[in-house]
């Protein structure tokens, strides 16, 4: 019964995969990104042992490579501050809200990604959501309607895929530290798929209402294989709010 | 009237921009010759020569609107009930009758969409929000407006689980039947509301969805509920879909800027 359940995520293979093959192309001659992809797991555990989720450096601090740190205009690192202080228990993803586009490849939960002529979806085994990604000419809209995932389309520049967003909202963190994304923000992914098993997204923000200066964080996304997505469903037993106190 | 007059050509021009997302021509309709959509056009499809599913669907409105007028959201009859037109009516175990006239009697205050937590794939199915099918080869993912969530439907030939972990959408994988798509799904968990009106599903229960597209435009559906702890026998519902071409679904989360729950009041 355990090998049957077990079957549903590890169909088997036949031989170990070569992650290092050429990168996998779409009949147009483009990069695939189609396949689940998982963030390393690059934060070192406590001495007292991993926890059952390990989360990444960036899940924590999205800037924590860079030398320095996020740029933060003053009122942000004080925003910051007080956040880290109550414990980030006003975090909208505690509060099984969603968790916003850039968190999607930082968080420590699989996303499937599929590319099809004109578009590029990813589903996000959190909450069992998805976002997609226009790549059909669109224009991005003038002035709609603000949301956690925003608006996105992406163009090809060479075998780099560049995906613009806009039309999100001031509420969104990118990380458990708190940092903050405001709506006047411009945001650019790019993203690339160097071979067969590795993907980066690069990420560039510019946001002077809470950044003193743009930056850019690349990510390095791991593909996994013979597995599947399972449905996360945060209110569901939900236990966490309750032992979320501030000061 | 210059002032207004340039007012309105400028109000215009931002929803004409705005309206392209919106309102951006989904590519590959087949045409009349007057240029608009062709929805008898015969049914488009896969590779492998197998109906292709994909595109942006919703359920007919078949629920007449009230005489003082039709609410924003037009819901389905199935939506309300999905058993509304089954022969006899829905086959209740007793114990099942009992729970929705306590759940109707009650405004369906615990229903877990009006909680905004998940609703399974049937309420799903049967609500009043788009859908957009991707077929790909060996699964069919349903992008849902409603909570932005998803579901997969793998059709690889993976089998069953014996003993999976319950959820509120189950696991489901699909085989072809000529040109029909059989859908199994099963691995609930217990509280699963299947409609508005509080039909039960319970952990032991299964659902067998049918999906024919008949043409370019329709796509005739059948949901079979098997669920012997609640129901005497297995019943059927049959829904409509239409596609929707030339439109885009928008971002929807319930508990964002929720104003419902505290309206749900039971006796």
């Amino acid at each position: 019964m355990a090998e049957l359940s077990h079957r549903w995520g590890s169909e088997k293979s036949d031989g170990s995969p070569n992650l290092e093959a050429a990168t996998p192309r779409t009949a147009d001659g483009k990069p695939d990104f189609s396949g689940i992809w998982d963030t390393p797991k690059n934060r070192p555990c406590p001495p007292d042992g991993c926890p059952d989720q390990e989360v990444s450096q960036e899940f924590v601090n999205f800037g924590w490579s860079l030398k320095g740190g996020l740029p933060y205009q003053p009122w942000a690192a004080e925003l910051v501050r007080a956040r880290r202080e109550q414990n980030g228990k006003d975090d909208p993803g505690t509060h099984c809200l969603p968790i916003g586009f850039l968190r999607l490849h930082t968080d420590a939960m699989y996303r499937k990604t599929i590319q099809l002529p004109g578009l590029l979806v990813m589903l996000n085994e959190r909450n069992a959501s998805f976002r997609q990604i226009f790549l059909d000419g669109r224009p991005l809209p003038e002035d709609p309607n603000p949301s956690w995932n925003g608006y996105s389309t992406g163009k090809w520049e060479g075998d780099t895929l560049v995906v613009a967003t806009n039309g999100f909202h001031d509420a969104q963190w990118l990380d458990r530290s708190g940092s903050p994304l405001t709506s006047d923000a411009k945001v650019i992914e790019r993203l690339r798929r160097p071979n067969f098993g590795r993907m980066e997204v690069e990420v560039t923000v510019d946001d002077p209402k809470a950044y003193t200066k743009p930056w850019t964080v690349k990510l390095d996304l791991i593909l996994m294989l013979n597995t599947e997505l399972l449905d996360d469903n945060c209110l569901e037993s939900e236990k966490d709010i309750p032992h979320l106190v501030g000061k | 009237m210059k002032m207004a007059a340039l007012a309105a050509i400028s109000l215009a021009a931002s929803i004409s921009l705005s309206a392209q997302w919106l309102n951006y021509p989904t590519s590959g309709v087949p045409k009349k010759a007057d240029g608009t959509p062709n929805l008898d056009a015969p049914t488009p499809r896969a590779a492998d020569g197998k109906p292709d599913l994909s595109g942006l669907w919703l359920l007919e409105k078949n629920l007449p609107c009230p005489k003082d007028g039709c609410a924003d959201m037009e819901v389905s009859r199935e939506f309300i009930n999905l058993g509304w037109n089954v022969p006899g009516g829905v086959p209740y175990q007793p114990w099942a009758a009992e729970l929705v006239k306590a759940r109707r009697e009650q405004n369906g205050k615990d229903d877990p969409g009006a909680n905004c937590r998940p609703t399974g794939i049937v309420k799903e199915t049967i609500n009043p929000f788009f859908r957009k099918f991707i077929q790909l080869p060996g699964e069919l993912v349903i992008l849902m407006e409603r909570d932005t969530v998803y579901r997969q439907i793998f059709t690889d030939g993976r089998p069953r689980l014996l003993d999976p972990l319950p959820t509120p959408n189950g696991y489901s994988t699909g085989h072809w039947d000529g040109d029909t798509l059989v859908v199994e799904t099963s691995g609930f968990s217990d509280g699963v509301w299947l409609d508005r009106t509080g039909n039960p599903l319970t952990e032991s229960g299964k659902i067998a969805e049918r999906y024919r597209r008949a043409n370019y435009g329709n796509m005739d559906l059948e949901i079979t509920v098997d669920d012997p702890k609640a129901y005497t026998k297995p019943w059927t519902a049959k829904v409509k879909e239409f596609i929707q071409p030339d439109t885009e679904m928008l971002d929807y989360f319930c508990l964002e800027n929720e104003k419902s729950i505290s309206h749900a009041v039971g006796k």
